[in-house]
């Protein structure tokens, strides 16, 4: 049995993006659901299940309450903070394929920006965990710190700078610039800047890590043969995969023979090359985690877009420009459009295959989507039915 | 001359000696009378070490610290502050700031920190306008 | 919903206290103490010839002076219909007796002219707790002060105190110091690490099954499956393998700059920890490094790096 083929996205709803949303995170899981499901053209009676992060601090049965959704058939919850997006729909996926519901709903709503902010120093984390207990009282507490410490070997073997770093800063703010619903609308960067931004965690500036935002994301999936019934064009799951690497840890994977991969993203590669018979030279659009700017220059690697430390040469010449051989996240990504653990790009995802989108690359038939990397990861290939 | 700002400069380091007479002027000119800001006996017995800075003057040094940079051209359009520890007299508080974020209307946001020994007295942003 | 948040909507459902006037209008003797004491050499409030020049068009107030406009003075009351002070005569009386000033967020749309006269209203925006902190049990408590010149608004004001009920040990300063420290949390697993170092001991584990070294430790050996584990006691040295000089945010018990290493041991396995003795600057991968112990209390004894005398660093 494949899941491939079987399920689709049918509708995409997100609140606004903002710093300060001043309402509930479970309005903001409502608001997205709702507005998802109006994209579907479907009911909340329609839903039988939903899929959402373990950090997500609304429950399944809570959203369900707000929307009137009466029965669920299925619900679930990933782990491992951003590695879950992609997860999230691969969930549903399955449980549309298997029979186990007929229409789910991926959600994430957070005050990531008001209320709780992954940037801060994670006190509360490194209490109760033995994983942790490595890292942060030795004074490595921030998921920014954490990337540099991977960041500066990748540099030593293989040669790459801070400006290899500013150059996807740029042109992720230089997508956002034209895309309205994005932060930092209007606002693009140069490379100048990037390298005058302050430091945050050498190697890493301020305009290498992504911005906290406050918002929410909604997904609705459903099968392929019911999708073409609805009232937008499906985006067909292609693929959808979940990977972990070899002593594999959240964030600090630092005693794995070599630190300048990620070969968890090198596990959903494989899977998703896989499960879609396609390959890097058909993806059209790439929608990649971009936390932080180092690793999407290695999530190029492990795709197999290009070997392993020449992602700095792959992506000179314009590559990942909107008329570039791999447009890279035409919304702007989390550095641009919003930080919303990923899910944004997924919904940037299915625009792009409706031809929809605020930046539209001309002729997509397939997109690649990846979820939060360093840790336990996901991705999806999306394609037109 | 107002200065040209850019992404990432750093402010030079400013110390302002939080003698008591300063405590005091700059409380009865921001029209605080609160007696733990002039009446060091009713402070301590207040479980005060001394008498310390009001919110209003540390606003003020706030601002000052960067306006004294940027210029009399920069127009100041928020100041806002998370309060720490109490500054008190004799302390020297030390002031610290970066310019953090740039928007295209002229408009930047200057992070600041002042310090003293007990530690972070205040950390804010102040949005300051230089016109082009 | 308790008594405190019951009370709270209250008071924020009525909203805005009536405009409350300024003592005097906005004027210059009062601007020349302000700059006086506070030591503020912008000629825009004091020179009319610079203030034209910045555009002012005419002197022109300190925007940070907004709040003093409108302070009570030395004999002030608060007006009967203050938000702020009924709510907190409602935590004074839930035995919620002290208060600190935690933010004040002021927005200026505006710089204000001499002989202009403002005004203030305030309102109740929320009341959040109770919440454990460091003081003490309390309530957050937000208002909102909006400025007006007649019926401009000039300028606003998001305040925030904290309400608390005193620790039982006053400034618990004592306290605060080892909760500054992140502590590691220590299991069956891991106590024979953080047992060494409190002896001056860099302890690897070792399978007594197959001798695998292992770092961060584990129950079952994932060669041999065996759950036997043991250690050796590193020799302490090693070299950098990458590391990190971390800026911003602040760390709890760390002033910034600090670096934080990934030093591979001579024995094979890799290990973090803080580099000191050092300028960031001067770090490099490779550089050769031997451990440190640094004793934070009786129960925690870290592991950091310093460069290795004779190291070539």
């Amino acid at each position: 049995m494949s899941v491939s083929g079987a399920a689709a996205v049918v509708g995409i709803g997100a609140t606004e993006f903002s710093k300060d949303s001043g309402r509930s995170e479970l309005r903001l899981a409502a608001e997205a659901v709702r507005d998802a499901l109006t994209d579907a053209g479907l009911e909340p009676s329609d839903v039988d299940g939903l899929v959402s992060f373990t950090m997500d601090s609304n429950t399944e049965i809570a959203v369900a309450r707000e929307l009137g959704i009466p029965e669920l058939t299925f619900f679930s919850r990933i782990h491992y903070g951003g590695g879950a997006a992609c997860a999230t729909v691969q969930q549903a996926a399955m449980a549309v394929a298997t029979g186990m519901a007929e229409v789910v709903v991926c959600y994430r709503a957070f005050n990531e920006r008001s209320g709780h902010r992954f940037g801060q120093v994670q006190t509360a984390a490194a209490v109760g965990s033995v994983d942790n207990s490595w890292s942060y009282p030795m004074g490595l507490g921030t998921p920014a710190a954490m990337v540099a410490m991977f960041a500066r070997r990748y540099m030593h073997a293989h040669g790459a700078t801070s400006e290899d770093f500013g150059r996807i800063a740029v042109v992720d703010r230089k997508h956002a610039a034209t895309n309205p619903k994005a932060w930092f609308h209007e606002r693009p960067i140069t490379l100048e800047e990037h390298q005058s931004s302050r430091w945050i965690a050498e190697p890493l500036r301020l305009l290498d890590c992504c911005q906290e935002s406050d918002g929410a994301v909604a997904i609705v999936v459903t099968s392929a043969e019911r999708a073409r019934d609805l009232r937008r064009p499906p985006a067909v799951i292609r693929a959808a995969a979940q990977g972990s690497g070899t002593d594999q840890f959240t964030m600090t994977s630092y005693y794995r023979d070599d630190l300048t991969g990620l070969p968890e993203m090198g596990v959903v590669a494989k899977a998703l090359w896989r499960q879609s018979g396609l390959g890097p030279s058909d993806v059209d659009v790439a929608v990649l985690y971009d936390h932080f700017t180092p690793f999407v220059l290695v999530q190029l690697e492990e795709l197999g877009f290009c070997q392993r430390g020449e992602a700095r040469h792959f992506i000179a010449d314009g590559m990942l420009e909107l008329d570039g051989g791999l447009p890279l996240n035409p919304h702007g990504g989390q550095l641009g459009e919003a930080y919303v653990h990923g899910m944004n790009g997924i919904a940037e995802a299915v625009r792009q295959v409706r031809g929809t989108a605020a930046n539209q690359v001309r002729a997509v038939a397939h997109v690649l989507v990846t979820a939060g990397t360093g840790v336990p990861t996901s991705g999806l290939v999306l394609g037109v039915d | 001359m107002t200065r040209t700002l850019n992404l990432g400069d750093s402010l030079p380091e400013v110390h302002v000696e939080a003698t008591p007479t300063f405590v005091i002027s700059s409380a009865i000119a921001t029209r605080d009378f609160q007696d733990v800001h002039h009446d060091r006996d009713l402070a301590v017995a207040r479980g005060s070490k001394d008498i310390f800075v009001n919110i209003l003057t540390t606003t003020g040094l706030v601002q000052r610290y960067v306006t004294d940079w940027a210029g009399p051209e920069a127009l100041v359009r928020a100041v806002d502050i998370r309060l720490g520890a109490p500054c008190y007299a004799h302390d020297t508080l030390k002031f610290f700031g970066q310019v953090v974020e740039r928007f295209d209307d002229g408009v930047y946001v200057v992070e600041v920190v002042g310090r003293t020994p007990q530690g972070d007295h205040v950390v804010g942003t102040v949005r300051i306008e230089v016109p082009a | 919903m308790t008594r405190v948040e019951e009370e709270a909507a209250r008071i924020a459902a009525a909203g805005e206290s009536a405009p409350r006037l300024a003592r005097d209008p906005v004027n210059l003797p009062m601007v020349l103490n302000w700059v006086e004491a506070i030591g503020d050499a912008n000629p825009v409030y004091t020179d009319p010839e610079a203030a034209e020049k910045a555009g002012h068009g005419g002197l022109v107030a300190p925007p940070a002076m907004i709040q003093v406009w409108t302070m009570g003075g030395l004999h002030g009351q608060r007006s009967s219909d203050d938000p702020l002070g009924a709510m907190m005569a409602v935590l004074d009386e839930a035995g919620y007796t002290s208060v600190v000033a935690t933010n004040s967020d002021q927005t200026y749309h505006r710089y204000l002219r001499q002989g202009e006269h403002v005004a203030v209203t305030t309102r109740l925006d929320d009341v959040v707790g109770p919440k454990r902190t460091a003081l003490g049990e309390g309530w957050f408590v937000t208002t909102r002060n909006t400025w007006y010149v007649g019926d401009e608004v000039v300028a606003e004001m998001r305040f925030r105190v904290l309400k608390f009920r005193p620790a039982e040990k006053p400034a618990a300063v004592a306290e605060a110091v080892p909760a500054a420290v992140i502590r590691p949390a220590v299991n069956h697993d891991t106590e024979y690490f953080w047992q060494g170092t409190a002896l001056g001991e860099l302890r690897i584990q070792r399978c007594g099954g197959c001798g695998l070294l292992r770092h961060p430790p584990g129950p079952m050996c994932p060669e041999c499956g065996a759950t036997k584990p043991t250690h050796l006691v590193s020799d302490g040295v090693g070299e950098v393998y990458s590391y990190v000089v971390h800026h911003h945010p602040r760390v709890p018990g760390r002033a910034t700059p600090f670096v934080v290493a990934l030093v591979e041991l001579d024995e094979g396995v890799r290990m973090l920890g803080e580099l000191t003795g050092i300028a960031p600057d001067d770090v490099r991968v490779g550089l050769p490094v031997e451990v440190v112990f640094t004793k934070v209390d009786d129960d925690l004894t870290m592991p950091t790096w310093r460069p290795r005398a004779g190291g070539g660093s």
